[in-house]
């Protein structure tokens, strides 16, 4: 029997009906599309590179080269520690990849060797046998370290390259130690590479009191030693107050001088020491925490320098307590906390005012002073706007045209009234697959179009084989009736094997997905799911609301 | 007249398919040793999503392009082997050049790039020879935002590390072989662009690394090996391990016969290639079911008639099913061959090809195969009664 509960008819209505809404707006005209409500125009299916231009890049992270640096600067510290602790060592050697290589002189002093480099970090492995002892980082905090160091470089490529918020770049992880970028819209990279490698320049300078003490934010004479540097607050107020000037700044060129911002917009400054304490390179890292290890305290910065770092802060903390230490990044201070006490571990805290979300974001700003690792371009592709109209146009001349051909054969093989069914599901499957890539957030793309072709090609596929099936058991000698029903019910195996075996096809190539292939896998692997669903269960509603409409005598197949 | 139902396929046929399996025999097995001989001596021709290089899409800015004139340009670069093809109409071209490996030319090119684009002062020198380093020599003293926008313009990146030491020009950036062969890729680019930037617009431009076509290489085998071996074990979990066996091999024989194609029309084996090589294992499995489903059914029902005899039943029971569903995905396809342009165009004629080889397999290949393989009517109607006695 062809019939259907009535809950299944209304259910496909309600879903075809959704999707024909969900649809919707990928095939009004621009001109009456923008009157419709955001929320609605949002269910759009977005163009793939390819289509709309942009770049592509895939990029790969040196994560060996950061493991290196990490090494060496802890041979810096176990050197260090070795010299505090009174041991004597033949060499500090740094193996590649691995670990740092420790020679003692005298092997008795082996445990309390061991004893300092634990001290530094409990966390680090640490092996001694006879006059040597190895120390490296566990497993666990090397997979910790790689993770991070990847989501900074995404952090910070999504800072550089999206510096207004309106080009809406992709960047995610791929794989272990890759990142794939994506920028629409843009044609020159060169502009594009610059930004990414474009750092902002972090440094610590100790606060000029006695300038300071004046009382005026912008001194007409300063010592030689001293220059201004406006603030960050100092910035963003006069952002908010006048945005023409903020921008004004941004895009002078050549770029302003901290202390021309300073004395032409009048922000709020501070006079600093032209000496640097510490420069960004010798960060080690930076995070967000809380004060007293907990979450009831103050949420504060902490940060930790290397080897050469720490010593250099060591002594200018100490020697100037009670002062203020500013953090420059690039042409602002982003913070000048009052040195408490000498801080000599290699690491330190910043204090203040702060919310979680603002030392998450100072955080940041200290750790993404340069990118963590080296990143290398392994795959680059752009595509020009008018190359991608090109591609849009032959794309849906294409689509078009094999949507004509497919309708005008299966209207010729089986009549208005079956082929027309044919269409039918057709087209709502097509509805389907648009709103299945608007809610799946899929991209289309020129391989996406061809898999859309291929789609309306193997779509009516099912209604052929339930129609020659039909043919047969009327040539069999059933009534009408009983060989649509017959023919519907025996097509019905092929019908869902046939589909399920290209499905395999589309799936595995999903799975292998590189790149181009994904937007043709997605399109065809969706077209073939939501077809299982129009050729079974919708062909059969029209199916019958058609005999039970018309109940013919004869099929017009 | 037109506006009725026509019957394309006579109803009721009975052509001897197998009777000429011989013929269609050594008709397959001499396409495919022939498909596979071809590649070995004439290679596939890679895109550069397998074999790692630079594609870049030029139009000429006035007239037609000469392919000659930008022959002769192109050549003399000292990048390597240039192809140039007409891409889509007679103004675009497609460049292709061969995958940089990061000698030491290619610094030397850099080294082009950087006094052209930076300016005269700039020199850029391999490093030390056992590692892939590069130095970095700037006319005047720069600060580390000069250096980074500076060492941009030849696609690198130079970390805070490796700017020079105080009142130096000199600047290394440490890299291995294999990442200095990376970036002479961008370097490539960056050479053509110079020299044809005048006369040509450069529409879009691919660069893929060596070591991510070695990865796609080896990853795109892995799905069509996935591929086949997943549809085989469906095939016989459905029906039975002949039938498996005797689908597996029309696929290979469709996706050998394909890459066949390829080799003879010098088509372009790209990313796109290898999904349709795909998706015509996915699809070409479509009507081989429907004669299989069909040989199952009818062996219940005739028990006493021959294998060839049922087999040629089938086929011809299900040929008009066999010949519609691949003429809506043909005139589908077709469409895409004539209007899809030229970056489908490998992937359409493919296609093109794979439905009707898809077709001819399923019929000549795999049925075929089953009379080879002695298929015996018992073990189905055993199985399927046994089916019945569970249920």
């Amino acid at each position: 029997m062809l019939n259907l509960p009535r809950w299944q008819t209304i259910a496909i209505i309600v879903i075809t009906a959704l999707a024909g809404l969900l649809a919707l707006p990928n095939l009004l005209p621009n001109s009456i599309d923008n009157h419709l409500p955001a929320w609605y125009q949002a269910s759009r299916i977005n163009l793939g590179l390819d289509l709309r231009g942009g770049a592509y890049f895939l990029l790969e992270a040196d994560l060996r080269g950061v493991m290196n640096e990490r090494l060496t600067n802890l041979s810096d510290s176990v050197r260090g520690e070795m010299r505090k602790q009174q041991v004597a060592f033949k060499s500090v050697d740094v193996e590649a990849g691995r670990a740092v290589v420790l020679v003692l002189r005298d092997e008795a002093q082996r445990a309390k060797a061991i004893e300092g480099i634990r001290g530094l970090d409990p966390s680090l492995t640490i092996a001694g046998t006879g006059d040597t002892v190895r120390v490296g980082y566990a497993d666990v905090d090397m997979v910790r370290k790689r993770k991070e160091v990847i989501d900074q470089s995404i952090e910070i490529l999504r800072r550089r390259v999206d510096e207004t918020g309106t080009i809406e770049p992709t960047i995610v992880r791929q794989g272990d130690d890759r990142i794939l970028l994506q920028v629409p819209g843009i044609k020159d990279t060169t502009e594009l590479k610059r930004k990414i490698n474009q750092t902002a320049k972090l440094t610590f300078h100790l606060v000029d009191e006695s300038v300071a003490a004046t009382g005026q934010n912008v001194p007409a004479a300063l010592p030689p030693t001293t220059f201004l540097v406006p603030t960050r607050e100092g910035m963003q107020s006069l952002r908010a107050a006048d945005p023409k000037k903020f921008d004004e700044i941004q895009s002078a060129n050549p770029r302003l001088t901290p202390e021309q911002i300073c004395r032409r917009y009048q922000p709020q400054c501070l006079p600093v020491f032209k000496r640097v304490v510490v420069g960004g390179e010798d960060l080690d890292d930076a995070k967000s925490t809380f004060e007293g290890q907990q979450n009831g305290g103050r949420p504060i910065i902490s940060f930790s320098f290397n080897g050469a770092g720490g010593r250099a802060f060591c002594a200018a903390t100490r020697a100037n307590i009670g002062k203020r230490l500013a953090i420059q990044l690039d042409s602002e201070i982003i913070s000048a906390p009052v040195v408490q006490s000498a801080i000599c571990g290699g690491s330190g805290i910043i204090t203040g005012q702060f919310t979680t979300q603002q030392t998450q974001e100072q955080a940041l700003l200290l750790r993404s002073g340069a990118l963590p690792a080296t990143l290398t371009i392994i795959e680059e592709r752009t595509v020009g706007a008018d190359l991608g109209a090109d591609a849009i146009h032959s794309g849906t001349v294409a689509a078009l045209v094999g949507t004509a051909f497919v309708i005008l054969f299966m209207l010729i093989s089986y009549g208005p009234v079956f082929g027309g069914f044919a269409s039918l599901a057709m087209f709502v499957n097509m509805l389907l697959v648009f709103a299945g890539m608007s809610v799946l957030g899929a991209s289309l793309t020129l391989p996406g179009i061809a898999g859309l072709v291929l789609t309306v090609g193997m779509s009516v596929d099912s209604n052929v084989l339930i129609y020659e099936r039909v043919r047969e058991e009327r040539a069999n000698g059933r009534s009408p009736f009983s060989a649509l029903a017959t023919g519907y019910e025996r097509a019905l195996t092929a019908v869902i094997d046939s589909n399920l075996t290209a499905l395999i096809a589309g799936v595995l190539l999903f799975g292998f997905g590189a790149g181009p292939i994904r937007g043709f896998a997605t399109s065809l692997t969706l077209g073939l799911l939501t077809h299982l669903f129009t050729a079974t269960i919708f062909t059969r509603m029209t199916l019958s609301i058609w005999v039970r409409w018309r109940r013919p005598t004869e099929l017009p197949i | 007249m037109l506006w009725r139902a026509h019957h394309l396929i006579n109803r009721k046929t009975t052509f001897d398919f197998l009777g000429k399996r011989r013929v269609a025999l050594i008709a397959s097995t001499v396409i495919n040793i022939l498909s596979i001989v071809g590649v070995f001596t004439f290679g596939l021709n890679f895109g550069i999503d397998f074999e790692g290089g630079i594609a870049i899409q030029v139009r000429a800015k006035q007239g037609d392009i000469h392919l000659e004139n930008l022959r002769a340009t192109t050549g003399g670069l000292g990048v390597g082997e240039v192809a140039l093809q007409e891409f889509g109409d007679k103004k675009s071209a497609l460049i292709r050049v061969q995958r940089q490996d990061g000698s030491n030319e290619c610094v030397a090119h850099a080294d082009h790039v950087m006094k052209k684009r930076a300016g005269g002062g700039w020199a850029v020198m391999p490093g030390a020879a056992d590692t892939g380093d590069v130095t970095f020599t700037s006319p005047s003293t720069l600060d580390s935002t000069g250096w980074r926008d500076a060492v941009s313009t030849v696609g690198l990146t130079l970390q805070d590390r490796q700017l020079p030491r105080a009142n130096t020009n000199t600047a290394t950036i440490d890299m291995t072989h294999e990442q200095r062969a990376e970036w002479c890729q961008q370097v490539a680019i960056k050479v053509v662009e110079d020299a044809i930037g005048g006369e040509y617009e450069l529409r879009g431009t691919e660069s893929v690394g060596p070591k991510i076509g070695e990865e796609l290489m080896h990853s795109g085998i892995i799905a069509v090996l996935a591929t086949l071996g997943a549809i085989c074990v469906y095939v016989w979990v459905r029906f039975e391990w002949q039938f498996g066996v005797a689908a597996l091999i029309a696929l290979l024989h469709d996706v050998i016969s394909t890459i066949g194609l390829f080799v003879i029309l010098h088509l372009d084996f790209s990313l796109t290639a290898l999904a349709a090589v795909l998706t015509i294992a996915g699809y070409s499995i479509n009507d081989t079911v429907v004669i299989f489903d069909r040989v199952r059914e009818n062996m219940r029902r005739y028990r006493k008639m021959s294998l060839i005899d049922l087999l040629n039943l089938s086929i011809n029971e299900t040929l008009a099913r066999t010949l519609m569903t691949s003429g809506t995905v043909f005139v589908a396809v077709l469409a895409l061959v004539l209007f899809g342009g030229p970056v489908l165009y490998s992937f359409s004629v493919a296609m093109l090809w794979g439905v009707i080889v898809g077709a001819y397999s399923s019929v000549w290949v795999a049925s075929a195969c089953l009379v080879y393989m002695k298929v015996r009517p018992e073990q189905l109607v055993g199985k399927a009664e046994d089916e019945k006695a569970k249920a």
